[in-house]
């Protein structure tokens, strides 16, 4: 027996290495993909701790293609960083503060992109695979995805096993590191701006969607407030912006005035500022719009550079005082 | 709970440190513990039908008692009965149930009678199949005073509920296994090394071979209208790959993991697809299931003495039953009559033992008509699988029309095509592996005689990352359905 036992752990320890080296050498491949939608570089960004912005934007990908970080930076002499994580609600966009605050300085300033799904939550964990090469042991991440359907214990705390499953096929995750031109970023400073012409999701959504209401998650209401109480006992100032949405696209949702509402108690409750751009001349041009949700690159410059000179006009008016 | 779980890979050496180093001087403990383990094990799945196999093991223990204290000939008749009808009660109703209503409904509803009876939402309880037979085989070779009655009771429960073999088997007789449990086990280190080596081969058919082609087979299978016939036929390949795979290497392991226990399980799978005829194919296919019902029905009904008519009859009733005994549809049945018109004509030309030994024994190759008899038999069986794999009958049908369609002639086209190079490449290093490995219980057994220590743990690793490489979705086995 005793033999036996001693075999199996001389045959372990070899394979346990062999473990270690291969998570190593898949998460180095991983962190290297700029492929859409450019989570990795974000991350990469965060974890490397080269950010340290004065203005940090959070939110979906509403934040991520709405507002321009180098406009603002233009405009208001500070430094900037979009931090939209495409697909996901608030929950994981406060995981994105977490990690940013643990490994880099506190920024001054906060724009928070809120809209009628910032509150609800998804089961699945959208975009999966930009969490693997961090996970391992990170318990911010594990705290932030163990309620979602997507990792399980082994993932999370033993080398390679997340990786299992995903490395074979056409989907594998190393034809993600396979890009052309590695070097080449997908997003600049976290921001993308479209270069998209208004495609047919609308009409589509049109033919297929009926009404429907937002069902508002409890969990990420408290995590809203206590995200607002932080931030106010770290001294970062927060500002709650609905960016522009098409007009036309914003009648499936029955419940948005509840939602909106919320976002008005919280701005009253922890004295921050809303600014609701909903129905803002923007929202009512589809131009501005690849899709009902989605500024273009054009519009997301327009409605940055209002955004910005709102903030600027702020800025001035409470200097004045 | 999965044998290609990480909760098992926990499970089993928590269980293995127990059994050999807490439990194991006192034999009772050990096999309490095998009891409890395998109730967890069962339990992982759905704890409420863990009072399905409590209450059989109950009625089984008694009536084998009951069987051994009662001389009078037609008491013991009843008891039997009893055990039958209990057993079967429960089988019928989980698994059978729906398809009789289904089935009378379209049959009366065929006759200008409408009959309005809704179906139930049964959950099928997993292994149910396989541990029935197992009890009922211990019921029955009591009452043929075949085998002498336990008194011991965990020991029974250990014998029906024993986790390496509880959900899909091999299904265990009692002469073979229950004995096991009375007596003292000492670790054996060959042994277990042993097990550990036919586990990981099992892993190795289970997640690379089978997991890998059954992605591809249900592509196939479940949108055969848009394929060639060619891809089909290519589909169904695969999912004669899926199967041995799938249910062989279920058996490794549960063969494997008893080994690590000190116990001895029957082989249930001897090289099927190296058959040189059908009848040879039965002798070496799920073994364990064959041998039930050539015991406990084709002998009972006369098995092949009478006349023509008679030997017809039963071997058309045994492959019938055998192919219902898979599940309640009528492609099961298709796939059993059909294995019954390849087997005939064998039978009745006398022909059913000419193969009895291994094909192209003490040799690497087989001759020029060993090959095409080889061929022709796994063609006939790849052919059978169809009515195995398709979700009803009219499926497997048209299935078949748009193989023998002129498309046949094209080259296969499918989807994620990147990968069916490397698994074509995979299965053939799998079927030379087997092929050398032919005339042993499991391929790599005997491998610590023939080959040199550095060898053996260079496949073993080759294996193991084989496995995390190739590794797909996490498929349930195919056999736990039945």
């Amino acid at each position: 027996m005793k033999k036996f036992l001693i075999k199996i752990v001389f045959f372990l320890i070899p394979l346990l290495l062999l473990m270690v080296l291969a998570d190593f050498y898949i998460t180095k491949k991983l962190k290297n993909n700029h492929e859409y939608p450019g989570e990795i570089e974000v991350w990469n960004d965060i974890y490397k701790s080269n950010i340290n912005t004065d203005i940090a934007i959070y939110g979906s990908s509403r934040a991520w293609v709405h507002i321009d970080p180098k406009i603002l930076e233009d405009s208001l002499n500070m430094k900037a960083y979009n931090f939209g994580i495409d697909g996901h609600n608030f929950w994981l966009q406060y995981l994105r503060h977490k990690e940013y605050l643990e490994y880099n300085k506190q920024p001054k300033l906060i724009i928070m992109s809120v809209d009628v799904f910032s509150l609800a939550k998804r089961q699945d964990l959208y975009e999966l695979n930009q969490f693997l090469p961090y996970m391992l042991w990170n318990e911010n991440i594990i705290n932030a995805t163990s309620s979602y359907k997507g990792f399980t214990f082994q993932d999370y705390y033993f080398p390679l096993f997340r990786y299992y499953g995903k490395i074979r096929g056409s989907n594998s995750i190393l034809k993600l590191t396979s890009n052309e031109n590695p070097e080449k970023a997908y997003r600049n400073n976290g921001f993308r701006g479209m270069e998209r012409n208004w495609n047919n999701d609308l009409a589509k959504a049109k033919l297929n969607l009926n009404e429907y209401a937002i069902d508002v998650d409890s969990s990420s209401v408290n995590l809203f407030q206590q995200f607002l109480l932080e931030c106010k006992s770290n001294q970062i100032t927060v500002i709650l912006v609905y960016t522009p949405e098409y007009i036309e696209g914003q009648n499936f949702v029955t419940n948005k005035e509840k939602v909106i509402n919320i976002y008005n108690d919280f701005s009253k409750k922890h004295n921050v500022l809303f600014l609701d751009y909903s129905n803002d001349e923007i929202s009512q041009e589809r131009d501005f719009f690849y899709n009902a949700s989605h500024l273009n690159k054009k519009g997301s410059e327009l409605f940055t550079r209002n955004l910005s000179q709102y903030i600027k006009a702020l800025a001035n008016k409470n200097k004045d005082r | 709970m999965l044998f290609n779980s990480i909760d098992f890979a926990i499970f089993l050496p928590i269980v293995f440190l127990l059994y050999w180093f807490v439990v194991n001087k006192n034999l009772r403990l050990q096999n309490c513990l095998i009891v409890l383990a395998s109730y967890v094990f069962y339990g992982w799945w759905d704890w409420r039908f863990l009072s399905l196999i409590f209450f059989s093991t109950i009625i089984d223990y008694s009536i084998g008692i009951g069987l051994s204290n009662e001389k009078n000939p037609s008491k013991r008749k009843i008891l039997l009965w009893i055990s039958v009808l209990v057993n079967l009660g429960f089988l019928g109703f989980f698994k059978y149930y729906n398809f009789f209503l289904d089935n009378f409904i379209s049959a009366f509803s065929f006759f200008g009678t409408e009959i309005n009876a809704n179906s139930l939402n049964i959950i099928l309880p997993v292994g149910i199949s396989f541990y029935t037979f197992q009890t009922l085989s211990y019921t029955i070779d009591v009452y043929k005073q075949k085998l002498n009655p336990t008194k011991d009771f965990i020991a029974f429960s250990a014998f029906v509920s024993f986790f390496p073999q509880l959900v899909a088997g091999p299904i265990e007789r009692a002469s073979n296994l229950l004995p096991q449990f009375y007596r003292k086990r000492n670790f054996d280190y060959s042994k277990a090394v042993d097990g550990m080596r036919q586990i990981l081969w099992g892993l190795f058919k289970k997640i690379v071979i089978a997991d890998n082609c059954a992605e591809y087979a249900d592509i196939i299978f479940n949108n055969s209208s848009e394929y060639s016939g060619s891809t089909l036929v290519l589909g169904a390949l695969f999912f004669t790959f899926q199967i041995y795979g799938d249910f062989s290497g279920y058996s490794d392991i549960a063969i494997g993991t008893s080994r690590l226990f000190g116990f001895d399980l029957k082989q249930n799978f001897n090289f099927p697809y190296f058959s040189r005829d059908i009848a040879e194919f039965w002798r070496r296919w799920h073994i364990s299931l064959s041998t039930w019902f050539r015991d406990y029905l084709y002998i009972p009904l006369g098995g092949s003495r009478g006349g023509t008519w008679n030997k017809i009859r039963n071997v058309f009733i045994i492959f019938l039953v055998s192919g219902f005994w898979h599940g309640a549809n009528w492609t099961f049945i298709f796939w059993g009559a059909l294995n019954a018109l390849y087997f005939l004509p064998v039978f009745i030309t006398n022909n059913n033992r000419n193969n009895l030994n291994t094909v192209a024994q003490g040799k690497y190759l087989p001759s020029i008509k060993e090959l095409l008899l080889m061929f022709l038999t796994f063609g006939l069986t790849v052919f059978a699988w169809i009515f195995f794999r398709a979700n009803n009958i009219n499926h497997a049908f048209n299935y078949i029309s748009d193989i023998f369609s002129s498309s046949l002639f094209t080259f296969p086209i499918y989807e994620n095509d990147d990968f069916v190079k490397p698994l074509f490449i995979l299965i053939f290093i799998f079927l030379v592996i087997e092929w050398l490995g032919r005339e042993q219980q499991y391929a790599l057994a005997q491998m610590e005689l023939k080959w040199r220590k550095p060898f053996r743990y260079l496949l073993y690793y080759t294996i193991i990352i084989s496995i995390f490489w190739f590794g797909g979705k996490q498929e349930q086995f195919i056999y736990f359905q039945f």
